[in-house]
């Protein structure tokens, strides 16, 4: 049941990464194109020539900040879906997991070899030192 | 041609005409009469028409549809009487004038109404207005949108250095810690629960963008994959705040202790730094090192929550002692296990961890008494803080203490008991799960006690409670058999550990020798070391089973050493052409040993003529006797067929070893021995 809830709202996120996706790049569109028609002269307008000019500029104005916008919420779409992708994507962690867990493992066994070598040494050399301190009169001194 | 003259006929119109033709005519128009029908005759409609292009007037079209109208009702609408038309026409001529008249008044008074002047048609504007007004409406928007270029590119470009990179970092993070993403925020999870941990304590962490570019010095070769360098972390994380610092687990094993509780010792102002890197406050911390330590700060509480939750459990005759993060556990009587939790905040203020204090804890190589105490202590492993060179004078003396085998055995255990308690994957549908050993059960045919083993578990503080036992243990043993080699002159006593160990069972071999008579004699024994017990096996395979007591020990090798010397003299015998007479491991006849038997030997020179008495006993020491029989001369007879039966020893004669040449009793022996024989 919970499985399929988390696939139904994963669903529905890719869907909204999508659909931001279009809107944006359909605003930056449609703006670029109503700025391009904006700067065509009309010659007949109802209202009067200065304040058209005005409304012109300020439309132009706030169409490229739209864009702007669009392109900056695209940004932000990379970003959330790269976070996505990152927290998501489970093979790429598990094969994270598995190399580092063989990494340790690898390691591990260097190791335990290099201690059992070690060991190995220190006990053939221990049992001299033995010998030979036991056998020596400077126990005292030595201790 | 002449004009013909159209003129009207001055009769009168015929009215009526009778049937015999006569004409009735009309009477002639009275001037009245005449008037009127003239007056009937004008044609108001053209006036009408004609004003029209007057203000106020009507437009043409609607005059053609008043005209039409008349003519429509010109038929059905006859004048009442003559002069109806010409009345109704001045009537409205009034009518207007009075209107014209009102309208005049008003504009005159300026009140309600302004005459103002047609505007004429506006000339066509100047196109090079409006073509500069656009440019500059567009250089705008351009402008714009150049802005919002470049600050997509410089963020991009930031984003392109690899050190800075959120992502870049996050993926690293990822790929190590566990991350999830709740609403808008990225939390990660530094728990154990996914190795069987169920440690009920706030252990998410905050993952978020750092705005600031900080420098970091930290080496990142603790991260796989990454080089030390300096860098740059555009990733921040935040830990809850009773996560931060440092912590670790001390152990060691203490002696004696009236003042067990209240011998406490701030944690020394050196630790709480030990961890972190110099120069370098908490926040600037590397993530990753900040995770581990936090991590390491979380396993060290789980540990000890553990071990309290076990000491409090625990059912023993002295049971274990848990104060505040202290847990003190009595091992051997008088001698205690000390488990402490040291927890250092970054912040100073906040530092409460507190040490028992280590002055009466004793080093390994410091135990100057039988059944004094040994001390081990633990540190932290995944931060080896013990290396660093900036340790106060405190520190560097805890930092003697340990020697980190409890604390690796504790975190072995921890990390072998959270693997033991993690279920096994089985269905969800299944009721129970049976332990692996169980399911294999049947088919290996175990018996009682093994099924007994899967569901009786060892807790961590009884595991570590016994290897803390053994380890003491071994290093009293260790030490009992070190003072009597140095005790001991003759012989001597070589002990070989054997390095093939298991935390709780260790095992050493005794060899007790003659300098110089190695290859005569040899005495092997060996001891197991168990938690609370000894083992040992003796030359002849007798096994004995000692108490944790060292006097046990050591009565055991002192008698093992009187036996030693006169197995030695019994067998250098044989190489020296004795016999001998009587050997007797127990002996029960002479002056009693406060522990142990003497054991003795008697033997006769090759010539038979001399004996040699050497009583050996634990406490005593060697003795030696000499005895010779009184005759040197011998004769054969038939019941006595040789020398040696027939000269029985007389008095013997104790001799003093201390003034005879030789290094050791077997020398001291040998020269006795060859001197005897050469009397013959």
């Amino acid at each position: 049941m919970s499985g399929s809830k988390q696939t139904q709202s994963k669903e529905a996120l890719l869907k909204s990464y999508n659909k931001r996706l279009k809107d944006d790049v359909k605003s930056i569109l449609d703006n670029f194109l109503e700025i391009v028609k904006l700067g065509q002269v009309e010659d007949e307008t109802q209202v009067d020539r200065i304040t058209h000019l005005e409304e012109v500029h300020f439309q132009m104005s706030v169409r490229s900040h739209n864009m702007v916008r669009a392109a900056e919420s695209l940004l932000k779409l990379v970003s959330d879906v790269k976070q996505y992708l990152i927290l998501n994507d489970f093979p790429s962690v598990n094969e994270a997991i598995t190399l580092n867990s063989q990494m340790a493992r690898n390691r591990c066994q260097q190791v335990d070899q290099k201690l059992i070598a070690l060991r190995d040494d220190i006990a053939a050399d221990l049992y001299e030192l033995e010998e030979d301190y036991y056998s020596s009169i400077f126990k005292d001194s030595a201790k | 041609m002449t004009d013909i003259r159209l003129e009207v006929a001055s009769e009168n119109a015929i009215s009526e005409i009778h049937y015999d033709g006569h004409e009735v005519r009309q009477p002639p128009l009275s001037m009245s009469e005449q008037l009127s029908q003239f007056a009937r005759r004008i044609d108001f409609s053209a006036v009408e028409n004609g004003g029209s292009d007057e203000p106020g007037g009507k437009t043409g079209e609607d005059a053609e549809s008043m005209e039409d109208d008349e003519e429509e009702e010109k038929p059905c609408q006859q004048p009442h009487w003559p002069l109806e038309s010409v009345r109704n026409k001045i009537r409205n001529a009034h009518t207007e004038i009075c209107v014209l008249h009102d309208l005049l008044q008003m504009v005159k008074e300026k009140k309600y109404l302004v005459l103002d002047l047609v505007q004429t048609p506006q000339p066509q504007p100047k196109l090079y207005i409006q073509f500069l007004s656009l440019k500059k409406s567009l250089s705008n928007a351009s402008g714009i949108l150049m802005q919002g270029a470049e600050r997509i590119r410089s963020s991009q470009s930031s984003i392109a250095r690899p050190s800075s990179d959120f992502h870049l970092d996050l993926l690293r993070l990822r790929k190590n810690w566990k991350l999830k993403k709740v609403a808008a925020n990225i939390v990660g999870d530094l728990s154990y629960s996914a190795v069987g941990s169920n440690f009920k304590h706030n252990s998410f962490f905050e993952v978020t963008k750092s705005d600031d570019d900080v420098t970091l010095t930290t080496p990142l070769s603790a991260l796989p994959g990454s080089s030390p360098s300096i860098g740059r972390s555009s990733l921040r994380v935040t830990v809850p705040p009773e996560l931060e610092g440092s912590a670790y687990i001390f152990v060691c094993i203490r002696k004696d202790e009236e003042d067990l509780c209240s011998a406490q010792l701030n944690m020394l102002d050196g630790l709480a730094t030990l961890n972190a890197q110099p120069n370098m406050s908490p926040s600037t911390e590397h993530w990753q090192q900040k995770l581990e330590n936090a991590q390491n700060v979380l396993f060290c509480k789980e540990l000890f929550s553990q071990l309290a939750r076990e000491a409090v459990a625990l059912r023993m005759d002295i049971p274990p002692l848990v104060v505040a993060n202290q847990i003190a556990a009595t091992i051997f009587p008088g001698i205690h296990l000390l488990i402490a939790l040291c927890h250092s905040h970054p912040d100073s203020s906040r530092s409460r961890s507190s040490l028992t204090a280590p002055h009466n804890v004793l080093s390994n190589g410091t135990i100057n008494e039988l059944g004094s105490s040994s001390t081990t202590a633990s540190s932290n492993t995944s931060t080896d803080h013990h290396s660093s060179s900036s340790l106060g004078g405190g520190v560097s003396s805890l930092k003697n203490l340990h020697d980190k085998v409890l604390e690796h055995s504790l975190h072995q255990l921890f990390h072998s008991y959270l693997k033991s308690s993690s279920p096994m994957p089985h269905p969800v549908y299944a009721p129970l799960h049976a332990h692996p050993t169980r399911r294999v059960a049947g088919p290996q045919g175990l018996d009682r006690q093994q099924l007994m083993q899967t569901v009786t578990h060892e807790t961590l503080l009884e595991q570590i409670i016994k290897e803390a036992q053994h380890n003491f243990l071994r290093l009293r043993t260790m030490f009992v058999i070190d003072q009597l080699a140095k005790e001991l002159k003759d012989p001597l006593i070589f002990s070989h550990w054997n390095l093939f160990n298991s935390p709780t069972q260790s095992c050493v071999r005794i060899n007790i020798v003659t300098q110089g008579f190695d290859s005569v004699i040899r005495t092997t024994l060996v001891v197991q070391v168990f938690e609370r017990s000894l083992r040992c096996v003796c030359r002849d395979g007798r096994v004995m089973t000692l108490s944790f007591e060292p006097q046990e020990l050591l009565n055991l090798l002192r008698c093992q050493v009187a036996q030693h010397q006169t197995a030695a003299v019994q067998s250098f015998s044989k190489l020296m052409g004795w016999t001998v007479n009587c050997s007797e491991p127990c002996l029960g006849v002479g002056s009693a040993e406060p522990l142990g038997s003497a054991s003795a030997v008697v033997l006769t020179s090759p010539a038979g003529n001399k004996q040699i008495l050497v009583r050996s006993g634990p406490c005593t020491g060697v003795s030696v006797s000499v005895a010779a029989a009184p005759r040197n001369d011998f004769y054969p007879s038939a019941v006595v067929h040789e020398r040696r039966w027939d000269q029985l020893p007389g008095a013997w004669q104790e001799v003093r070893l201390d003034s005879m040449e030789g290094r050791n009793f077997l020398a001291k022996i040998e020269l006795l021995m060859a001197a005897l024989t050469a009397q013959n």
